[in-house]
């Protein structure tokens, strides 16, 4: 029998990232197949690539036997493929039933459309999953998970084959969890094909069939879970041993510059957040997407400010309600996503670099244009940026070298603690050497740094300390010596069978 | 409450504003001048309908003012010209809808901001006819008015008929599967994507409805005096968009019921007849349908952050 | 930003300008050998007056549209304030140039109202300002019931709108220093700095510290200051203060700032562009109607074509854009 579904070495590039360099994958009727890897792994691409969002650069894909050429999301819905995105793609302003109803039914223009049988499929596929959803409820009053069980809701309506569930229990409770595990098992019992990404192996080890571990845009092996324990996952996710690329860490940390008492801000969802960081110090914060680091480095940047606890700067109790907050007492945010947060990809280097330090560099608003290049020049210079010049775009530059760009708009401010978040992630493997050995000088020069990044060996080659966070607080402080293992097992709720 | 608070709120102003006028002045309830108020009112509500479907797909359209005249005009020449009735009203529709589609495809396909198409075809319609008709008003063949009937018949016949329509309107909008694609694509144009739907087609087709529309309100408007104004349109879009907030729709698309934006067109249309009889002037009447605008977009805006 | 060689961002937007200018200077030659009287120097004069007030509208639109924003409420502003200014004249006694300043302060808390609904209540700028399109109109016509317009100008002040300095006619300098402020701004401060971060991405602006709603405001207030002084140049020019003054300029000067090479969804774009494009329009439309002098017809003709061209500019700009996207490779998501 052939199977629901077979990839066969897909390529896909963006621009200068590889994300996927020929991953294969098969999935058959009637089977869990869980996929799992570390952000930045390849694993949203490929599911993009499998609901015809992304076209592949190389490689085949087939359903059920048959050579799909040319996937587009429209094809995929016919040939049964449903995916329930982490996001929901859902309309806020309409009923749960009306949501349900508009992925469900067919799209011609002039059917008629009826509310009562909206009704009832909707409260029936809303009972099915047990999710306690009224249908006449508008989709903007629910809660995430809420939402996200619609989306559940939807692909169990649409009769799909194959549907794939990224991270569906990230934001359940246990006893929603419960239910969509006796949900998945039903579709699997009536020979669906259910690709499952999920980080916590508990869940893959009761719901799975077979796991394929992706790393670094490959497939590292597809395995039956029966014949894997824990320990060999996550060997296999975290992968070779962190190598000796990482430069030494050279400084001795000095005084507190950060520290945060019972942090907590209830709009983002972190809370009861302890946590220093000295200068000299390079402090990781691990953990799993949704875990909170963003939005703990938000609070600290300003974004969302904090309606809990207490934060000081050098000793000093402070209120930060908007970035410039920050700035002026010295934090730094280099941001997760570049392209929307970091660096305005249409204005020059110059001007993104220059950015935070307006009222110093140009007093009394006035452009000093070759003060401003000067700056910029030595700053590209000093993080060895490949650039025509200041006046290019930002966007002109690769993944690298805009995040140099991101870097020195901080530094420029002098500040004493810089947040990084994923400072490496979609940036080459020369350039990601780069930015760590200038982490560290930063660091040596004494600066206070706090990293966070999905990237393992990272966190564990790069930190002095390492705080691993979990469910919006930090569960466990280990030292930078740690082991993959343990940081891993930590992120993953695992902390009890830590103790070696 | 709850759900219909807007439409119920809406209505117990215009209900507050009505007993008012019983009390200070019972005149404004003359049955005949009442009945020409109203029946004066009907072409606007027929606009209305289709800028409730435009603003509910997020979009907005500032050149029905301008569509509104040149279909006037169009229906008046073709009615001057002894054309049949059935050719006067073909001609009118078919004028507003290709304004409609061009607005739609500039929209739809090219991806403009539909404030700045519609301003540019706005003042472009206006002054073509301005270039066109200088000015001349229209006289109209005796048949045309009140479309043969007498004045009260045929004022019940338009608001029998611009209510039908509403009610048309408002069920397909409810029952009708394209109804319901307006309110996804104002909703979330991604999420619309990928239940199928084309949101482009669904903005399009919104234009066009509206020009269409505008044309029927421009025959109610034509048939109802002697004489075609070129100005007729003049001002007449932003008093169906402020109706159109009014009754509750939102500008950032994908809520509002047209049901509420009857009470919100009476409740405009009454502010003029209000002031007179309190001895306000009249001239106040843009100024108050401005204040309208911002005070229902504010009262959105306000419930919208105090839901999130 | 200047100009720099070696930078192809910049080239395109100095040729975007370059053959804006290229397409003014022809239209000049042609005119000039078509039209009759076109080139006199009292109809140069005739030109710049005519548009003196459309084109401080588009001064202070452009830094609005820059952070990816629109006003359609200024030609409104600017018939209240001209109403403001003769009342404040005629009716309080001031003296005219007080009364000028009085018209500037009410143009200013005009563009306030504006300011405070788009930045502290978050609300669209498009349905904010076509309501205040409405207000501003509609409480003109309020305060001179409609029909009532102030004349008698004492001469002094008219001269603003009919004099000469040094060859040029007098409301000319105003507007070059109005158009010295706005480039300074625009393109020597960190305020057009500030203005093209909001318009290409806002959040990314507020993650940089700018502070964004208080420029937002900053430039919503300085529009409605800018359409006060345009009203008090109306009434010199005109010799009286009515209530429809500036009818449609609103289209006229949005349209000079995207012929001038703005983009309508923010960010790029140039106060020289805008100034060219004020100029492209004004010598299309006076040319125009020299050549069919039919000074009856020249009004309308002149709506059509800024209502098209705006269209057109509009159009290539899309065209331009997705051409641009088509041969740059999309970044990763």
């Amino acid at each position: 029998m052939a199977p629901l579904l077979q990839l066969r070495s897909i390529t896909k590039s963006f621009g200068a990232v590889r994300a996927l360099r020929g991953v294969s994958f098969d999935l058959q009727p009637g089977e869990v197949h869980a996929l799992l890897g570390e952000n930045g792994a390849g694993k949203s691409t490929l599911i993009k690539v499998i609901t015809g969002a992304h076209a592949p650069d190389g490689g085949t894909l087939a359903v059920a036997g048959e050579a799909v050429p040319h996937l587009t999301p429209a094809k995929a819905h016919a040939l049964g493929i449903a995916c329930i995105y982490q996001q929901p793609a859902l309309f806020p302003d309409l009923s749960v039933a009306e949501n349900i109803a508009l992925r469900l039914e067919k799209t011609t223009p002039t059917h008629l459309v009826r509310w009562p049988e909206r009704h009832v499929r909707a409260a029936e596929l809303l009972h099915r999953i047990g999710a306690e959803i009224e249908p006449d409820a508008e989709v903007r009053t629910l809660s995430m998970p809420e939402q996200q069980l619609v989306e559940i809701a939807c692909a169990l309506g649409s009769g799909a084959r194959i549907v794939i569930m990224d991270e569906p229990t990230a934001s359940l409770t246990q006893k929603e969890q419960h239910l969509l595990f006796a949900v998945v098992r039903e579709l699997r019992a009536s020979g669906v094909g259910v690709i499952y990404i999920s980080h916590r192996l508990e869940e893959i080890f009761a719901l799975a069939d077979r796991v394929t571990v992706l790393r670094d845009g490959e497939s590292v092996g597809t395995n039956r879970v029966a014949a894997l324990n824990e320990t060999a996952l996550i060997r296999l996710m975290v992968g070779r041993e962190v190598a000796a690329i990482y430069p030494p860490s050279e400084s001795a940390p000095g005084e507190v510059v950060l520290s945060l008492r019972g942090v907590g801000c209830a709009a983002s969802g972190v809370h009861d957040i302890d946590l220093e960081v000295r200068t000299g110090e390079v402090v990781g914060l691990a953990g799993l997407v949704g875990a909170g680091r963003t939005e703990l480095a938000r609070v600290i940047f300003g974004l969302t400010p904090a309606d809990a606890g207490e934060i000081k700067l050098s000793g000093r109790l402070i209120a930060l309600r908007e970035p410039r907050d920050a700035i002026a007492h010295g934090v730094g945010y280099v941001p997760e996503d570049r392209r929307r947060h970091g660096v305005i990809f249409e204005m020059p280097i110059a001007a993104n670099t220059t950015m935070a330090i307006h009222p110093q560099l140009f007093p009394g608003a006035w452009l000093r244009l070759g003060a401003e290049r000067e700056l910029t020049e030595s700053f590209l210079r000093d993080l060895a940026v490949k650039t025509s010049g200041p006046e290019a775009p930002g966007g002109s530059l690769s993944g690298g070298n805009q995040q140099k760009v991101a870097l020195a708009r901080w530094l420029a401010t002098k500040p004493k603690l810089l947040i990084l978040d994923e400072p490496t992630q979609g940036v080459d493997v020369g350039a990601k050497g780069e930015i760590h050995k200038i982490i560290r000088r930063l660091a040596k020069e004494g600066l206070a740094v706090l990293l966070i990044s999905s990237d393992l060996p990272e966190i564990l080659g790069m930190s002095d300390r390492i705080a691993v966070m979990r469910g919006g607080t930090i569960v466990a402080a280990l030292p930078g010596h740690a082991a993959a293992h343990d940081v891993m097992a930590a992120a993953l709720g695992q902390t009890g069978k830590v103790a070696a | 409450m709850g759900k219909y608070s807007r439409e119920l709120s809406v209505a117990a102003v215009l209900g507050v504003l009505l007993i008012a006028l019983a009390i200070f002045a019972p005149h404004f309830f003359t049955p005949q001048p009442l009945l020409s108020r109203l029946a004066s009112q009907m072409p606007a509500l027929v606009a209305a309908i289709g800028m409730t479907c435009v603003l509910l797909s997020r979009q907005i359209d500032i050149s029905i003012g301008s569509q509104f005249s040149l279909c006037a005009v169009i229906a008046g020449l073709l009615a001057a010209a002894k054309l049949p009735l059935v050719v006067v009203i073909a001609g009118a529709l078919g004028a507003g809808a290709a304004m409609g589609a061009l607005n739609g495809a500039l929209v739809a396909w090219l991806g403009l901001p539909s404030i700045v198409v519609t301003l540019a075809t706005m003042v472009t319609w206006q002054e073509t006819l301005r270039l066109w008709q200088q000015g001349r008003l229209l006289n109209l063949p005796a048949g045309l008015q009140w479309l043969g009937f007498r004045q009260t018949t045929g004022q019940f016949v338009l608001m029998a008929f611009a209510f039908a329509l509403v009610a048309l309107a408002a069920w397909a909008l409810r029952r009708v599967a394209a109804g319901r694609f307006i309110y996804a694509v104002g909703s979330d144009v991604e999420a619309a994507r990928l239940a199928g739907i084309e949101p482009r087609r669904v903005t399009f087709g919104v234009f066009v409805l509206m020009g269409l529309l505008v044309g029927v309100a421009a025959v109610m408007n034509v048939v109802q005096s002697p004489q075609v104004q070129p100005t007729s349109g003049d001002g007449f879009e932003l008093k169906v968009i402020a109706a159109v907030v009014v009754g509750g729709v939102a500008v950032t698309g994908g809520r509002g019921r047209l049901w509420g934006v009857v009470p919100g067109l009476l409740l405009l249309a009454s502010v003029n007849p209000a002031l007179t009889h309190f001895h306000v002037q009249a001239y106040w009447e843009k100024a108050i349908q401005g204040a309208v605008i911002l005070l229902a977009v504010l009262a959105d805006g306000l419930n919208r952050r105090r839901q999130s | 930003m200047s100009a720099t060689p070696g930078n192809p961002w910049k080239s395109v937007f100095l040729r975007h300008e370059t053959i804006l200018l290229l397409v003014l200077v022809a239209e000049v030659l042609f005119f000039n050998a078509v039209g009759r009287n076109f080139g006199t120097p009292a109809n140069v004069a005739n030109i710049v007056r005519q548009s003196v007030e459309i084109g401080l509208l588009a001064l202070a639109l452009t830094p609005i549209i820059l952070t990816g924003g629109i006003d359609l409420s200024v030609g409104s502003l600017l018939g209240l304030c001209a109403v403001v200014f003769g009342m404040l004249w005629k009716i309080a006694g001031l003296d005219p140039w007080l009364a000028a300043l009085g018209a500037v302060v009410a143009g200013a808390l005009g563009g306030g109202l504006n300011a405070i609904l788009i930045t502290r209540f978050r609300l669209p700028p498009l349905i904010v300002t076509l309501g205040t399109f409405s207000l501003f109109r509609g409480l003109a016509e309020a305060l001179t019931g409609g029909t009532v317009a102030y004349t008698g100008f004492p001469p002094n002040f008219l001269a603003l709108g009919h004099g000469f300095l040094l060859g040029a006619p007098l409301q000319a300098w105003v507007f070059f220093a109005v158009a010295l402020w706005i480039w300074l701004l625009v393109h020597r401060t960190t305020f057009g700095r500030s203005f093209r971060a909001i318009g290409f991405a806002p959040e990314g602006a507020h993650y940089a510290g700018l502070p964004v709603e208080r420029h937002l405001a900053l430039a919503y207030v300085q529009a409605g200051a800018i359409a006060g002084l345009a009203g008090v140049i109306f009434v010199s020019r005109v010799t009286e203060a009515r209530a429809n003054a500036g009818t449609g300029y609103e289209l006229a000067a949005i349209t000079a700032v995207v012929l001038g090479g703005t983009s309508i969804f923010g960010g790029t774009g140039s106060v020289h562009g805008t100034l060219l494009g004020v100029a492209a329009v004004a010598v299309l439309a006076n040319g125009l109607s020299r050549i069919l002098s039919i000074m009856a017809i020249s009004r309308e003709l002149s709506g059509i074509l800024t209502g098209a061209l705006l269209l057109l500019a509009l159009a290539a700009g899309a065209a331009g854009k997705s051409f641009a996207q088509r041969r740059q490779p999309r970044a990763a998501s």
